[in-house]
């Protein structure tokens, strides 16, 4: 059994004329890992800090621990939200971040904390205007991790992070999620590493959620056929396209549902090649419709 | 399978939290350069400036110093430093601090899951805090410079402007109110800020702007300026300072109406 | 489902005997990088697959004669999965069903 931590109906944000999130339905059920996946300047950072209470929503309904949580202390102690463009306190120091988490985080690690200091080789008596991106982004991602709060958002947690960090970063998540189980929130634009830690995938396009499906559903379920122009477009007829991309007599044509071990035959047998789509290419085919439109464009300027 | 809990939300918050309003005044303090560390630094830069002052001035007129029989005893007195600004000179910087508490501050603790409400009145009694002490430190160096005869070189840094008229009472006052009005500017400005941006400051500025040309606009028209003098001047130091901290109040009641629908940078 | 199918590579290889008990399903997300509940549908299809069983308050353990069903099921999928599309792009090739033999007892020497 488990409960819903996050439930919106509607949530709306508006900029002046610009919408930045426009009636969103979310419902984020507890100790799950969910990925918030979308391009820049999608909404992901928006929806995040409504859900903190950051942000006023516009129009719709908002429940986080059954209720509103902008100005709900029971609500807010039992959230970690550290921005990607967070701001500290004039001449902060990470030192300084970490020994305040405890008055706020009931369940903060200290021993923990020390432990990611350690990984991340973060130098925790330097100010923080003066540190790195990925340095910065460390103090972001300790904070979540060792804050063990019930609900967790990571914002863009790996920028400027090296691949060693970002290892350290899934095993680190993984091995404290095991032990205490809570709700994840991973807002990124880059997909393919995390896409096997995430149980949920929410992809969220202009301010609009594109899907919300469980990620091993997902994995796996488009395909990629290429071949010759006219045999792609014959085996695609009638089937869901949602990418298609083609170079003189050839076409490579990206369908959304997996092909069963009859249609496989089938295709080989009509000298076609199947490739499984990746949860990021999946991602591109979903959002990238402008930069789609540009391309056919200019072939046919071409 | 997925169950929906309904439990009914019972208010288990407290309206008045001391822990979490406590916590406030903790953040605001553990990195205890901003509040603490630079003012005195500051304060402490004007001092030797003032000093070395002294000892120039001195140095020039106080011949009859090291010459005369009064050698030893109490120097002159250097009369123009009663109008030095030396005492005031941290507080352009305390704007600043509370300018940052709102503007940097305010973002961080909301990430801490901090409550607006909390947040105002944890800055709020961070600012009474540093006032008293800030006060009381003033005060009593008054009492110092004028017991130790101006540091021994007849200056005047502390025992200036208005202090040192009466007792140390009225020093501690009138510091305590001055100290509270400029933070409290500082953080409500920047609450506009927090809540209507850049639009909201033009207003603001504007709005200020237009009050205080139209106040001087009419008492001129009205040929009110000696009633005003007048009344000024009857208020006498502590009655001027109650003034000023009741606008010191009034800056935090607004700061806190506006906080409450403030976001983060 | 990679999770599942390495656990059945393991055990048809022999790395994971008859009776052994098989890594926890955290020891699996860890290992793997994977959320736990992912792994936790994958060893829930062994355990619907009859290769694993849980013992209460232990773990998960290789449950007997697991190895040979395997192996039976492999076989049985060896045929299209990779023998089929060897005889297609064979066929594109012009190599026919004598030579393909031939191709394949040469290619097991060299290996």
């Amino acid at each position: 059994m488990t409960s819903t931590v996050v439930r919106a109906r509607g949530l709306t944000k508006r900029y002046g004329a610009f919408t930045a999130v426009e009636a969103v339905d979310l419902t984020l059920e507890e100790n799950r890992i969910y990925g918030l996946l979308g391009r820049n300047g999608a909404g992901k950072t928006t929806i995040m800090q409504l859900l903190t209470g950051q942000l006023f929503p516009n129009a719709g309904e908002l429940e986080v621990f059954g209720r509103e949580p902008a100005e709900h202390a029971d609500v807010l102690r039992r959230m970690c939200y550290i921005a990607e463009a967070q701001r500290y306190p004039d001449d902060f120091k990470p030192s300084h971040v970490f020994r305040s988490a405890p008055w706020f985080f009931e369940h903060w690690d200290a021993a923990f904390a020390e432990r990611l200091v350690e990984d991340f080789r973060l130098p925790v008596n330097r100010r923080i205007k003066k540190l790195s991106r990925g340095q910065l982004s460390a103090v972001g991602v300790i904070v979540g991790l060792a804050s063990r709060a019930p609900l967790t958002f990571f914002d863009e947690p790996y920028l400027g992070l090296d691949a060693v960090a970002r290892h350290i970063f899934y095993d680190r998540l993984l091995e404290d999620y095991a032990e205490h189980p809570r709700t994840v929130v991973l807002s990124t634009h880059l997909i393919d590493e995390v896409a096997n830690l995430l149980e949920h995938v929410i992809l969220i396009d202009q301010g609009r959620i594109l899907f919300d499906r469980d990620a091993e559903e997902l994995r796996g379920s488009a395909t990629t056929i290429a071949g010759p122009r006219a045999a792609v477009e014959a085996f695609v007829a009638d089937r869901p396209v949602i990418g298609r991309e083609g170079l003189g007599g050839l076409a490579s044509v990206t369908i959304d549902g997996r092909l069963d071990q009859a249609a496989r035959v089938h295709a080989a047998e009509l000298g076609l090649e199947l490739a499984p789509v990746s949860l990021q290419q999946l991602i591109v085919h979903m959002t990238g419709t402008d930069l789609r439109a540009d391309a056919s464009e200019k072939e046919v300027a071409a | 399978m997925t169950a929906v809990i309904d439990q009914p939300f019972t208010r288990s918050e407290p309206r008045l939290r001391p822990a979490e309003i406590w916590r406030i005044v903790r953040l605001h303090a553990v990195n205890p350069t901003v509040f603490f560390g630079v003012p005195w630094i500051i304060l402490g830069g004007a001092w030797a400036i003032t000093m070395l002052i002294s000892l120039i001035v001195s140095a020039g007129t106080g011949v009859s110093i090291v010459m005369g029989p009064g050698a030893g005893g109490a120097p002159e007195d250097i009369d123009g430093m009663r109008y030095s600004w030396a005492v005031l000179s941290p507080q352009w910087y305390l704007v600043v601090v509370g300018v940052q508490a709102i503007g940097l501050t305010f973002s961080f603790a909301l990430g801490f899951g901090a409550t607006r409400r909390d947040f105002w009145l944890g800055t709020s009694l961070m600012f009474v805090l540093v006032s008293i002490m800030y006060a009381a430190a003033i005060a009593t160096l008054v009492q110092v410079e004028i017991a130790t005869n101006g540091w021994g070189l007849g200056a005047h840094m502390f025992d200036a402007l208005w202090y040192g008229q009466t007792n140390w009472f009225v020093d501690f006052y009138t510091t305590f109110a001055l100290q509270l009005l400029v933070l409290f500017i500082g953080a409500s400005v920047t609450t506009v800020y927090m809540r209507w941006r850049m639009r909201g400051m033009i207003v603001l500025m504007s709005t200020t702007a237009a009050i205080v040309i139209a106040t001087v606009a009419v008492i001129t028209w009205s040929n009110s300026w000696p009633a005003v003098f007048t009344w000024l001047g009857g208020l006498g130091i502590v009655g001027a300072f109650t003034v000023v901290l009741g606008f010191a109040a009034l800056f935090g009641v607004l700061g806190y109406i506006v906080i409450r629908r403030a976001t983060p940078r | 489902m990679q999770i599942a199918e390495q656990v059945e590579n393991d055990i048809i290889e022999g790395v994971l005997r008859e009776d052994e008990q098989i890594p926890s399903t955290n020891e699996l997300a860890a290992f793997y990088r994977i959320n736990p509940a992912t792994a936790l549908k994958g060893v829930n299809r062994l355990v619907d697959d009859g290769i694993v069983a849980k013992r209460r308050g232990i773990g998960m353990f290789v449950t007997p004669g697991a190895r040979a069903r395997l192996i039976e099921r492999r076989r049985a999928d060896f045929a299209a999965e990779y023998l089929r599309p060897l005889i297609i792009e064979a066929e594109k090739l012009g190599i026919d069903i004598d030579e393909l033999a031939a191709l394949l007892r040469a290619e097991r020497i060299q290996s």
